[in-house]
């Protein structure tokens, strides 16, 4: 598959403090891919070097064939993580400015806006100000004035963040749309289930470093299965059930508790299960778990990825 | 450019149509107008006082008679003023207006704003001391009812030969009536003391109206001898051309301040750098900026050419001319540029890393300490200050445009223009730098900050 993308060997410094290191990685044309990682990873300076506002301190981008995505920039997306469209303004206005600064001619570029926002739903807005509509409206909006232009890459930051659970549906079928017409989509997260939904690839960053780059299902091959059972059971008797490595208790209620017992890389859990029964302990349900994505990246890089990993000292632009 | 073109576009579109634009575009001339003209009204609509003079013993026989003459010579002296107003107008027009008309005209807006009646009887009869205080009170009183009530009475007195008064008003805040008692008793006694040194009245109003005839002349007037009103007004319209920079420099760098920070408060800038560079946006909103006050600067040139033309034809040439002579348009229109530029893109810069106007305030305000300087020094463009502080660039704009219309040496015209050109350059590429910076950081303002950001380039 060519590559839309391509890092190599990507580093960005503020001052003292370096926000990403030796990033290198691939995707490929019409892939969407999931840039994940907690707060302060890297995962914004990473997508402002891929778009050009901001040079890499050392390493080598290439994006749609160029080196600077300032190059091409009329051919990227772009939704930022901290969302804002001019206030004053209608969706259809801001829609059409936006994609004119891409090269689209004011006229089509109104065309579009209304034919987008009637797909989206937000056909009864379009002669709204902005200021009038609701969040998740205008963060429809806004994602619309950045595909409107029909580019080739899209870069979506945070996109789903402080979108209801209907709107981050919708999203995602926009997300799917835009790759099935043959668009390469980036786009950073740090909620796993997004990713695992949406994803053909995925790129794990903590700490500025990658920790993983392939398909979600390889990343989810890295991470331990987990047994789960209920019912009045010690502990200590499930840490003694072949190809268990370590138990945690999940939940704990009256007379019964919910144990997860990490399994041994290759452990199906048969056997786990089998002498669970044959030893009589007291289990009433069971539920063999396959790891998340979730689950893959705390075993991949020892981090959360609800945890905010920006630094205090670090300067605000290497979120 | 197409790019520039597009921001410059959406930045002139989004002010012109807000109401806040219409009013700020008409707010000048209408204010213009409403000064002119709201006295005129106020004092035409002001209501005419009814007085009562009574002299108040026979110490003062005479007084109120003295008083009427007064006010009487001041009537007439009006009339007359306002005959001659009426007659330059009517000519100045071309025969257009009807003389009289423009006479009555003026006339009615300098109307007498008291009127001598007489003593209602009742006053009259009264006696002196409480019983007449009485009266005096019910007549100016709230309880009257108003077509009998009294403005004032005045109680004509003459102490020691000397003519005085007290004056009863029905209102204690207006002080109309004491003053024109007070006038007229001036006239009155200054009349009586040069009667009284047997000197004729007729002489007395005559040197009343002398006005001495000085003429001024100076060997760098346009005829070489006597001064013109035409000399002098390079003078005048450099002031005001000064002044008019100042006031749309100030005005355009500040819509772009706050355009900038509502664009970074409200996250657009970020996502207007994906779709163009930085010195595009920056050229962009200084050019939508400059458009819009471009706008506002030729409906104000053209209302006031409108109405100079029309009230005095003579005084617009002349201001054409001082424009055209030796280029000195062009030259303003270099200090307009020079002094926007730089302002305009600083402000830009500055609002890059803000969020609200308080965020700014920590750099602004040192900024409008300094452009305070040059409207102090404006007043006297040809002192030694204005000559050195018009060599620091900032300042230039403004104290050049003052300086210019009255031809001063061409090295200091050259050599300014040069110095504002480089450094509004400088300004353009610092402010470039700090402006990209700005938009991607969300780092406190700060002078630090802000140097780190013009160093750093937002790298």
């Amino acid at each position: 598959m060519t590559a839309a993308l391509t890092l190599d060997g990507v580093g960005k410094r503020y001052g003292d403090f370096q926000a990403v290191r030796d990033l290198s990685f691939e995707v490929g044309k019409g892939q969407i891919c999931g840039f994940l990682g907690p707060n302060g990873a890297g995962k914004t300076s990473t997508l402002r070097m891929i778009l050009g506002l901001q040079p890499a301190t050392t390493g080598r981008i290439q994006i749609l064939g160029a080196d600077n995505g300032r190059q091409v920039r009329d051919r990227i997306g772009f939704l930022p993580e901290e969302r804002g469209l001019y206030k004053k303004m209608t969706p259809v206005d801001a829609i059409a400015f936006f994609g004119s600064l891409k090269g689209v001619p004011t006229a089509e570029g109104r065309r579009r806006a209304k034919e987008l926002l009637d797909a989206q739903g937000l056909g009864a807005s379009k002669a709204k100000k902005m200021k009038e509509l609701s969040k998740g409206m205008a963060q429809k909006v806004q994602l619309i004035a950045s595909i409107v232009h029909r580019p080739e890459f899209v870069i979506l930051d945070e996109p789903f963040s402080g979108l209801d659970p209907v709107n981050q549906q919708g999203l995602e079928a926009m997300i799917r749309g835009l790759a099935a017409d043959g668009a390469t989509v980036l786009f950073s997260t740090h909620v796993m289930q997004h990713a695992e939904r949406l994803c053909d690839k995925v790129v794990l960053l903590a700490r500025g470093r990658k920790a993983f780059e392939g398909t979600v299902t390889e990343a989810r091959a890295t991470s331990r299965r987990f047994l789960e059972l209920e019912g009045d059971i010690a502990a200590d008797a499930v840490s003694k059930l072949p190809g268990v490595t370590g138990v945690e208790i999940a939940s704990e209620g009256d007379g019964a508790r919910v144990l997860r017992a990490a399994l041994a890389a290759g452990a199906g859990g048969q056997e786990a299960l089998k002498a669970a029964f044959l030893t009589g302990l007291d289990v009433r349900r069971f539920e063999l778990r396959e790891p998340t994505l979730h689950d893959a990246f705390i075993d991949l890089t020892g981090d959360h990825p609800d945890q905010d990993q920006s630094v205090s000292k670090a300067p605000e632009a290497a979120r | 450019m197409k790019r520039t073109l597009l921001i410059a576009r959406r930045e002139f579109l989004a002010y012109v149509r807000t109401v806040g634009f219409w009013l700020s575009l008409l707010s000048l001339p209408l204010f213009g107008l409403l000064g002119g003209v709201m006295p005129l009204l106020a004092r035409s609509s002001e209501p005419v006082r009814e007085v009562v003079l009574i002299e108040d013993g026979p110490q003062a026989a005479g007084l109120a008679k003295s008083v009427q003459d007064v006010m009487a010579a001041d009537a007439e002296r009006r009339a007359q003023r306002a005959q001659e107003a009426a007659e330059k107008a009517s000519a100045s027009a071309g025969g257009a207006v009807d003389s009289k008309a423009a006479r009555d005209a003026v006339a009615s807006l300098t109307k007498d704003r008291v009127r001598i009646v007489p003593a209602p009887a009742e006053l009259a009869a009264a006696a002196p001391g409480q019983p007449r205080d009485a009266v005096v009170r019910h007549l100016l009183g709230e309880e009257t009812p108003k077509d009998q009530r009294l403005d004032a009475i005045v109680f004509l007195t003459r102490q020691d030969g000397k003519p005085g008064a007290r004056v009863w008003t029905s209102r204690a805040s207006d002080s109309t009536v004491e003053d024109f008692v007070r006038d007229s008793l001036r006239s009155a006694n200054r009349r009586q003391v040069f009667q009284d040194a047997g000197i004729d009245p007729g002489i007395v109003v005559a040197t009343d109206r002398f006005r001495a005839d000085v003429k001024a002349f100076s060997p760098r007037s346009a005829s070489g001898g006597e001064v013109s009103m035409r000399d002098r007004l390079p003078r005048w319209v450099g002031f005001g051309a000064a002044f008019l920079l100042w006031s749309l420099v100030i005005t355009g760098a500040s819509i772009l301040l706050n355009s900038v920070m509502e664009e970074k408060a409200n996250k657009i800038l970020e996502v207007l750098l994906s779709s163009a560079s930085a010195t595009e946006i920056l050229t962009g909103k200084v050019l939508g900026v400059a458009m819009l006050t471009l706008t506002v600067l030729i409906v104000w040139s053209g209302m006031g050419a409108f109405g100079l033309l029309t009230a005095k034809p003579e005084l617009a040439a002349a201001v054409g001319e001082v424009l055209l002579h030796n280029g000195l348009i062009f030259y303003l229109l270099a200090y307009t540029v020079g002094g926007y530029l730089m302002f305009a893109v600083l402000f830009a810069a500055i609002g890059a890393f803000c969020e609200t106007p308080r965020d700014a305030q920590t750099l602004m305000g040192p900024i409008m300490m300094v452009l305070v300087v040059p409207l102090l020094v404006l007043q006297m463009p040809d002192s030694p200050v204005a000559r050195i502080l018009s060599w620091v660039p900032f300042f230039t704009p403004f104290l050049m445009s003052a300086r210019a219309p009255s031809d001063p040496p061409m090295i200091e015209i050259v050599g300014t223009l040069i110095g504002m050109a480089v450094t509004a350059l400088l300004m353009v590429w610092l402010a470039g730098r700090a402006f990209r910076a700005g938009a991607l950081s969300d780092v406190k303002l700060s002078w630090k900050a802000f140097a780190a950001a013009i160093r750093g380039g937002g790298n």
